[in-house]
């Protein structure tokens, strides 16, 4: 594993000299696992627990008998705190001898069911989902197994959520350190760098402007600390991210905003976005209020204007238009590897093997289940094939094509977890890009209201100054770190469970796998 | 056709579906892209090698998983058989996949239905792999020469109720349905597939392969076989393992042969349009459909051309409106009746037809009304004449340059170039050019388009015999003295040739030519030399009587002939020069500048067009050794020439000579960049900074997404340029766009650094004169959705209409926009000659500026942002805002 890129090319060789020379020095960043609480003092929790003041003689006895600090009586004071309920296990406690509330002398404590969970999040992202989501970016771990939290799947009754892993039923053999998870993102023997990122999955193209310049910039450093990689989307290539250029993806989108040459020369890869699969059919569309002076100088457009991307590439209405596409990139950067995103329309077999002889690397299948509030309702759930449709189909299609092992396919839309990882190379991709889930690792509600642009509450989503102030750098970064280290325990503990060695090994075993639907009807 | 036989004709074909049991159900389409196709004909029957140079410039546009060809009016003694065997009897030519499925076929379709004149197996070449591009051995092929037998014929009348119709149509239908049924049998419903007709009708052959286009004429040795009418196709299927070419174009249908560029989006709609027809598709290609609904069309409802290309490419919009008001009529029952049947998604067509009642071979081009296919057109005059169409420039380049080599009477440069508009009220979208026989055993080429307007090449008739070299003239002595004189005295002779090619004789012009090439040996006057050709190839001037490409074609022999003599770089040379030459040879011994070195000059001949060894990337190698100037000539369409050198080049110029390639320039940053004739497609894209000088006309997308730089163009741009563009680009067009210009043009404030486009909406007339196009802007979508920026057009008599504006206004051209765009208009003179006067002249009167030109803006309102010419600095606003945010 390692860092890939600097030891084995010699950039200064391969850039052009005028590229190289604005080249900046390239920033690390350490991945060091710490706590990194959420930033509000009162997390929204699963259980609430009340305390009767009348009744509470203040004995202590619940600071004692709770493991999870829930319980704060800060010296010199009084009054408890307001408890930290966000700890709180709930009424799995009940069972056990740390139950507070039995333990109580008074009777003064009385736990509920945090009555906001029935209306948080959708069937796709419950509210445990993201709750736990929250919880492995504080900290770094997976759920610890006394909690809850159903965050393996959501209550969408169907996709992912329709889809269990078979685990062996005898105890396994393989040790956790052994395993790699790591994932080679240039199979086709081209001369181009072989580059290698420490995990199956890496950020999705989220424009300056859809997101705030913090949340870009946590997002490129978590991947730098990963050695994986985060993407400009269509927005442009902020100044601020080039200390981490060998960590970016250059978006090539419809609208070409911000896509310059240098833009295109300083990255080890390059995206063409064709389409979303959260609304194929559709050009990206930044709201007006999103568009305020400082996107629309990025953009070096007009501000306060929607700004609609064209739907398709007007320079690509076919194959070869596409290979001549990709020629002119690789042609400006003679080290980029190419990614060609696509959403999944009923012909996404042969898009992609199409795609794999234009010449593309990477083939990024994007399918119905992701994108944020922006993109339009009808489009979101209805338009694109299912992924976990989507990625089979092209699977089997490249591998009947006999050219498989030469690209990587890569899968997207509704990635939520570490489970849904683990099921989409089931299915037979090779990795998986995230979108949304680092979003709500940064205390992403799942409101919904990215379109209303300046009014992300949780300032993520925001090209607002003073909403965006919300999150810093170092723990938007943390919390990513965070969610990106209990994925990796909770996906080694999968291939550790199925007795497997190499995420490699775990592509296309749709063995491994059932559909609850179907084994129904079987039995 | 009477509605009577039609029923008829299409009952028939439900009886012979219903016996064959043909499924409901559609399959789905084979996916298929986009493709390199190029179609020519000549007065002359000229042999199938001609092929071979334009296919493989359009490698790039095929995969080599398909090729085929198709030729039509053949030389009968070629063939073996008489003149009248050839006019009258059927050219049947079926591919046998599996050579032992033949006495099979035979046995049912071919000996009890056909009295055969004459049947042949085409020679092959002994070993296919020795054939360079063919991937699996291409199918026998046998030729016969038919008649239906009368007795089958009277049966299939009787059968059929088919009284009333004329015994040739009849015949026709026969041919169709029994190839139907062959393929049917021996390839749809067979297990293996063994055998299918590659082309049916009269005179006209197709061939196919799993390959590229011009291994069919090596494989089927028919590289010296003569034909007036000629259409390669190279294919892109994007499934990869093809086995046989059944899928591959051009694909049949009576008397014609179809290929097509692009592909439906609703193949399934046209397919059940034809089903209701009772016409199944068997290959199952969006091309199939196309050559079958053609067929409808023409042979059965006998639709004049104008009526089956409505019904291709249905008038729209604006067009539409502007249609005279019984064509409308007409137009709108086309229409209505056959939308289901119009494909929909970017296409165009090329036909090779044999007209037997009008006597004449045709070759038919239709652009897609979105006109999403770049289609070129090209007509060369003379005594030999031309119609050439392709999928881009360079394969017409190639397709003249290999025909003049054979006949020089045929110039390589074509008398006229230009694009159709796709479902125009002003020439259809479409043009056909005839092959007429005169009485004396010649043949003659007309132009025309969808309307059947003819095409007006040229008054200009005088050609300069190129057989022949340069003779002596009583002005030579003259001509070459003065030359000298003026050079020595460092003076400009440009306008001293100009002026005197009226009057000159071509060989006093070539004289003139020579003796400027000549003076630019010496290394002192190699500039002046390379200047002064240059600027009599890029001007527009009056020729007197002279053909103007002939003019061109001696200018540009000399030009090139002085570049190929300028001495080669060394790793070390003696002599001292501006100028070094380098090619595709010698490209390893590239070194850096060294003493008075300036120039290097590419000869780009022999440079794949794409890939680590282009020549765009050699020239990226070369300026990273310290080289600035290069000037490219011999250019065949290599692409991304400009692109991949990186920030900041304000100190680099490339010139470019012959047929430059797509994406040129597209990402320059600060460069300038010099096209000596007309500039291909995706020019431009994404540019930064810098000066793209175009000294011709552009193809489609030019400067999708331009972020900024000055950009002239002499001539016109081909559908969407400057679409999504930003920044501050400043174009200026002479000419005029086919469509969609400037969609979504976001670029700030015009006049707070913002961009702006001038359109001219003028052309140069045979007299060199810069004269007023018919109307300014013929499209219905001028600067649509945009959002910032304007455009600024030359329209005196406000032809242009408000309808014509989605989502902008006209808005008063004041004071300040005329200082604003004055200096464009001040350095396109300096580029181009079109002078300041002449453009604000009307009708033979000056005019105040703001009569003249017209101001279009966006009309929604918005904050225009400003952006700086320096991006850093505007970046790191964006970052203090940034900083601002994270304190």
């Amino acid at each position: 594993m390692g860092r890939s890129l600097e030891n084995k090319i010699n950039l200064e060789e391969i850039l052009p000299c005028n590229t190289f020379k604005t080249r900046v020095p390239q920033v690390e960043v350490e991945k060091n696992i710490k706590p990194a609480p959420s930033r509000y003092r009162n997390e929204i929790a699963k259980y609430l627990i009340y305390r009767d003041e009348e009744k509470c003689i203040m004995c202590g006895t619940c600071v004692k008998t709770c493991t999870k600090g829930v319980h704060v009586l800060k010296k010199g004071y009084k009054l408890f705190a307001t408890s930290l309920s966000y700890t709180c296990n709930g009424f799995v406690c009940e069972k056990t001898e740390n139950f507070c509330v039995a333990k109580c002398p008074n009777g003064a404590l009385r736990l509920i069911k945090n009555p906001m969970m029935e209306v948080m999040g959708d069937f796709r992202w419950t509210s445990d989902m993201i709750l736990a989501t929250w919880r492995m970016a504080e900290t770094g771990e997976i759920l610890p197994e006394d909690s809850d939290f159903v965050y393996e799947t959501g209550d969408s009754g169907g996709g992912f959520d329709r889809i269990r892993i078979v685990f062996p039923d005898k105890p396994a053999k393989v040790d956790s350190d052994e395993i790699d998870i790591s994932l080679e993102l240039n199979r086709r023997n081209d001369g181009r760098p072989k580059i290698k990122i420490d995990v199956p999955w890496y950020g999705g193209g989220m424009s300056f402007g859809s997101i705030s310049n913090v949340t870009q910039l946590a997002k490129v450093r978590a991947a730098t600390a990963w050695n994986t990689f985060s993407c400009t989307g269509e927005g442009g290539y902020m100044e601020r991210l080039r200390p981490y250029d060998d960590h970016m993806i250059t978006q090539v989108a419809t609208g070409l905003f911000g896509v310059r040459e240098e833009t295109i020369q300083r990255v080890p890869i390059v995206e063409f976005k064709y389409a979303q699969g959260a609304k194929p059919g559709l050009g990206g569309h930044l709201l007006g209020t999103k568009n305020t002076p400082a996107v629309a100088k990025m953009r070096e457009a007009v501000q306060g204007i929607p700004l609609f991307s064209p739907f398709p590439f007007h320079s690509v209405y076919s194959i070869e238009d596409h290979m001549k596409h990709i020629d002119w990139i690789k042609h400006i950067n003679p080290r980029a590897l190419i990614s060609t995103k696509v959403s999944t329309p009923t012909d996404v077999d042969m898009v992609a093997v199409g795609s794999y002889y234009a010449g593309t690397h990477i083939i990024h299948i994007d399918g119905g289940y992701g994108g944020t509030g922006a993109a339009p309702d009808i489009a979101k759930k209805n338009i694109a094939m299912p992924i976990d449709y989507a990625i089979p189909k092209v699977h089997n299609f490249l591998s009947a094509e006999g050219v498989r092992d030469a690209v990587v396919l890569i899968a997207s839309g509704g990635i939520r977890n570490y489970y849904d990882i683990a099921k989409a190379i089931c299915l037979g991709a090779d990795g998986v890009v995230v979108g949304t889930a680092e979003l709500v690792a940064l205390c992403c509600l799942r409101c919904s209201r990215c379109e209303s642009g300046k009014g992300c509450p949780r300032g993520i989503a925001t090209t607002n100054p003073e909403l965006a102030s919300q999150v810093t750098i170092e723990w938007g970064t943390q919390r990513i770190i965070n969610l990106y280290n209990a994925w990796s325990i909770g996906l080694k503990d999968i291939l550790r469970r199925l007795e497997l060695k190499t995420i490699k090994e775990l592509r296309g075993r749709t063995d491994l796998l059932i559909h609850l639907d179907i084994s129904k009807k079987q039995n | 056709m009477n509605s009577y036989n039609i029923k008829n004709i299409l009952k028939s074909k439900r009886n012979l579906n219903k016996t064959l049991q043909l499924p409901d159900k559609s399959s789905a389409m084979e996916a298929e892209g986009g493709c390199g196709v190029v179609g020519f004909c000549c007065t002359e029957p000229v042999p199938g090698k001609h092929i071979h140079e334009p296919s493989r410039l359009m490698h790039n546009r095929g995969n080599g998983k398909g090729g085929g060809i198709a030729a039509v009016g053949f030389i009968p003694e070629q063939l073996g058989v008489s003149r009248e065997v050839l006019d009258d009897y059927y050219m049947l030519h079926i591919a046998y996949l599996d050579p032992s499925a033949r006495p099979d076929v035979e046995k049912i379709y071919v000996d009890p239905v056909f009295d055969i004149k004459k049947s042949t197996k085409l020679d092959t070449v002994d070993d296919w792999k020795s054939v360079p591009g063919l991937e699996v051995k291409p199918p026998d092929v046998y030729r016969y020469f038919v008649r239906v037998k009368d007795s089958a014929l009277s049966k299939f009348i009787s059968e059929n109720t088919f009284a009333n119709l004329d015994r040739r149509d009849v015949e026709d239908e026969f041919i169709n349905q029994n190839s139907f049924k062959l393929n049917h049998e021996f390839y749809v419903s067979a297990k293996k597939q063994t055998a299918f007709v590659m082309s049916q009708g009269r005179n006209i052959m197709i061939l196919k392969v799993v390959g590229y286009a011009e291994a069919v004429t090596q494989y089927y040795k028919i590289d010296d076989l003569c034909a007036h009418v000629w259409i390669a196709h190279q294919r892109y299927p994007t499934r990869g393992r093809v086995w046989h070419p059944g899928g591959a174009h051009p694909f049949t249908a009576m008397n014609m042969a179809l290929v097509h560029n692009g592909d439906f989006a609703n193949y399934h709609s046209v397919t059940e349009y034809l089903k209701q027809r009772n016409i199944y598709p068997q290959f199952i290609t969006d091309t199939e459909v196309s050559a079958q609904m053609f067929d409808l069309l023409s042979r059965i409802y006998k639709y004049p051309v104008e009526y089956i290309i409505e019904a291709f490419a249905p008038t729209t919009e604006l067009d539409f409106d502007r249609l005279p008001n019984e064509k409308q009529e007409i137009y709108r029952a086309i229409q209505s009746t056959h939308m289901h049947g119009s494909p929909d998604g970017p296409w165009f067509f090329i036909i090779a037809r044999n007209l037997i009642e009008n006597r004449k071979f045709q070759l038919l081009g239709i652009t897609d009304t979105a006109m999403l296919r770049p289609q070129v057109f090209a007509f060369v005059d003379g005594e030999v004449q031309v119609g050439i169409i392709g999928s881009e420039k360079q394969a017409i380049d190639a397709t003249l340059e290999s025909l003049a080599k054979d006949d020089k009477r045929i110039c390589p440069i074509a008398d006229k170039y230009w694009n159709a508009r796709g479902g125009s009220y002003s020439d259809g979208g479409a043009f056909m050019f005839d092959i007429i026989p005169d009485n004396k055993g010649k043949y003659r080429l007309e132009c025309k388009d969808k309307f059947g307007t003819p095409v007006v090449i040229t008054e200009k008739t005088e050609s300069c015999d190129f057989r022949k070299e340069i003779p002596d003239t009583k002005n030579k002595e003259q001509i070459e003295k003065i030359i000298n004189e003026y050079a020595v005295a460092g003076k400009y002779i440009f306008e001293f040739i100009r002026d005197n090619i009226p009057q000159w004789s071509f060989d006093d012009i070539r004289i003139a030519c020579r003796a400027t090439r000549d003076i630019g040996k010496d290394d002192k006057y190699t500039s002046y030399a390379i200047d002064t050709l240059t600027l009599l190839n890029d001007r527009q001037y009056s020729t007197g009587t002279k053909r103007r490409s002939h003019i061109l074609q001696i200018i540009r022999t000399e030009l090139n002939s002085l570049f190929i003599n300028i001495p080669r770089l060394r790793p070390e040379n003696d002599e001292l020069s501006e100028y070094r030459l380098i090619d595709f040879e010698a490209r390893s011994e590239l070194r850096g500048p060294k003493d008075k070195e300036k120039t290097l000059v590419v000869n780009s001949k022999n440079f794949p067009p794409e890939g680590n060894e282009c020549d765009a990337m050699f020239l990226v190698r070369a300026y990273k050794l310290g080289w600035k100037n290069f000037i490219l000539f011999h250019c065949a369409g290599q692409r991304y020439v400009g692109c991949g050198f990186g920030p900041e080049t304000h100190d680099l110029t490339i010139d470019i000579y012959g047929s430059s390639g797509d994406y040129l320039g597209s990402g320059i940053d600060g460069m300038t960049i010099t096209v000596h004739g007309n500039a291909q497609d995706q020019l431009g894209q994404i540019i930064k900074q810098g000066k793209l000088v175009i000294h011709g006309d552009v193809g489609q997308t030019f400067l999708y997404g331009a972020k900024g730089g000055s950009i002239f163009v002499k001539g016109n741009a081909a559908g969407r340029p400057m679409i999504n563009s930003v920044g501050r680009p400043r174009i200026v067009i002479n000419g005029t766009s086919l469509d969609f210009l400037g969609e979504s043009f976001m670029a700030g404030d015009p006049h707070n650094k913002g961009g702006f486009v001038i359109l001219n909406g003028m052309k140069f007339n045979e007299e060199g004169q810069v004269v007023p196009l018919p109307e300014p802007y013929p499209g219905s979508n001028l600067f649509s959705l945009a959002s910032g920026g304007a455009a600024f057009i030359r329209d005196p008599k406000r032809q242009l209409i408000s309808e014509q504006l989605n989502g902008c206004i006209f808005s008063p051209f004041t004071e300040k926009d005329w200082e604003l765009i004055l200096p464009y208009l001040t350095e396109n003179e300096k580029l181009f000659g079109i002078k300041l006067d002449d453009l604000l002249t009307v009708n033979g009167k000056k005019l105040n500026p703001m009569k003249v030109y017209r101001k279009v803006s966006p009309s929604i309102e918005g904050t225009p942002s400003t952006p700086e010419q320096d991006v850093y600095g505007e970046e790191e606003e964006v970052d203090e805002l940034a900083e601002e945010v994270l304190e």
